[in-house]
């Protein structure tokens, strides 16, 4: 199985600078920031689900600009409409890598519907998605991304992960100190 | 020039290009001539607090967007608005059909129609409701002047005294 610090460590390793990621609210948006903080990470404090919907505001906002928007199973389960907007804007600079460990981890490990019957690839294929990768080994999650990063999305990556807690080393706390810091590297001004 | 008019003509003088929807009646007259305008991009939701995040999503991105949708869909979008736009300090320009009001048929509608402005004092989101033609124009520029200078949510209402009830 995928250890998701592992896995966050391959994929920043292989974004440029320019690229923005969307770290969502558990233990995405920490390993987030042990990989690598970088000012174009955009941690998502709760707001549970709206990792999703925030990357495809920011696709839309600047399609020269890739997006990867990084959740967790029970984030994208309290936001599963999203996959559908998604996939029919279809923003062709989008990555939306799913962590599924099949559990809310934060909250003490209580199972995700993944654990039980749904399966959030296929949820993402039946909402339009015509890029969808599973991966279940470090070696398969790598094979996807190359390919995500090489061709145009939408992509929805579905990684299978381990139920390992991120090592807490807090990422910034202050939310309006994150925004500031991403728009001025991005030169965004609203 | 009716309201739907003003509106949209206020939103380009403010370079909102996204219209972030869910759909209501009110709402129709706006959408159907941002559809008519290559100065407006629509996208369709699924539910309204997707669209907190999509607004501020383009918003971060350097670009402007509002969310447009029905009252029972400000219900539908208060966790996202108090734990995204209030603590990251986003301007949401949000454009609600008041439902549950004057002359309102629907018994289910009543309850979120009536709260609503208690929940937007409780959250301490500026609200403004346009009853007349002759003051679209003010209010709806000044609504947005406060949207982006306070950088947070604000909300303009459109009554059933300027758009007419259901039947
Ligand atoms: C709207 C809302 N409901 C519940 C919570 C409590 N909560 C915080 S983290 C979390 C688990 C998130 O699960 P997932 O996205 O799968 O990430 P993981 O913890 O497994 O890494 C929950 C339920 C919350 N913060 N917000």
């Amino acid at each position: 199985m995928i250890n998701m610090l592992e896995a966050t460590k391959i994929l920043v390793a292989r974004l440029s600078d320019d690229d923005l990621v969307v770290g969502g609210l558990g233990n995405p948006k920490f390993n987030l920031f042990q990989a690598k903080d970088r000012p174009r990470n955009l941690y998502l404090w709760n707001a549970m689900g709206m990792a999703s919907s925030v990357g495809l505001g920011l696709a839309m906002a600047r399609p020269e600009n890739r997006v990867v928007v990084l959740q967790g199973d029970g984030s994208l389960l309290m936001n599963l409409g999203s996959l559908a907007t998604e996939a029919w804007r279809a923003p062709r600079n989008l990555i939306h890598i799913c962590w599924d460990n099949r559990m809310y981890e934060l909250t003490g490990k209580q199972p995700t519907a993944s654990a039980g019957t749904a399966d959030l690839a296929r949820i993402a294929e039946g909402a339009g998605f015509e890029k969808v990768a599973r991966a279940e080994t470090l070696p398969a999650f790598e094979a996807s991304l190359e390919r995500a990063l090489a061709e145009d999305g939408p992509w929805f990556i579905h990684a299978l992960v381990d139920d390992q807690r991120a090592a807490r080393e807090y990422p910034p706390k202050s939310p309006t100190f994150i925004k500031h810091r991403f728009m001025s590297d991005l030169g965004a001004e609203i | 020039m009716a309201w739907p008019e003003t509106i949209i003509r206020v939103l380009k003088s403010y370079r909102i290009e996204f219209i972030n929807y869910l759909p209501d009646a009110m709402g129709e007259r706006l959408l159907k001539l941002a559809r008519e305008d290559s100065d407006f991009d629509l996208l369709p939701l699924a539910r309204e607090e997707e669209g907190v995040g999509t607004v501020c999503g383009q918003m971060l991105g350097g670009r402007r967007g509002v969310l447009l949708m029905p009252t029972s869909g400000l219900g539908n979008s208060l966790n996202a608005i108090a734990s995204l736009a209030i603590p990251y300090k986003i301007p949401l320009p949000m454009i609600i059909g008041f439902r549950g009001g004057l002359g309102e048929f629907n018994g289910s509608q009543v309850m979120m129609g009536q709260a609503m402005p208690d929940i937007f004092r409780a959250m301490r989101i500026p609200y403004f409701i346009l009853k007349r033609e002759d003051e679209v124009e003010t209010v709806t520029e000044g609504f947005l002047r406060l949207t982006f200078s306070n950088e947070g949510p604000a909300a303009l209402l459109i009554s059933t005294q300027l758009a007419g009830w259901k039947e």
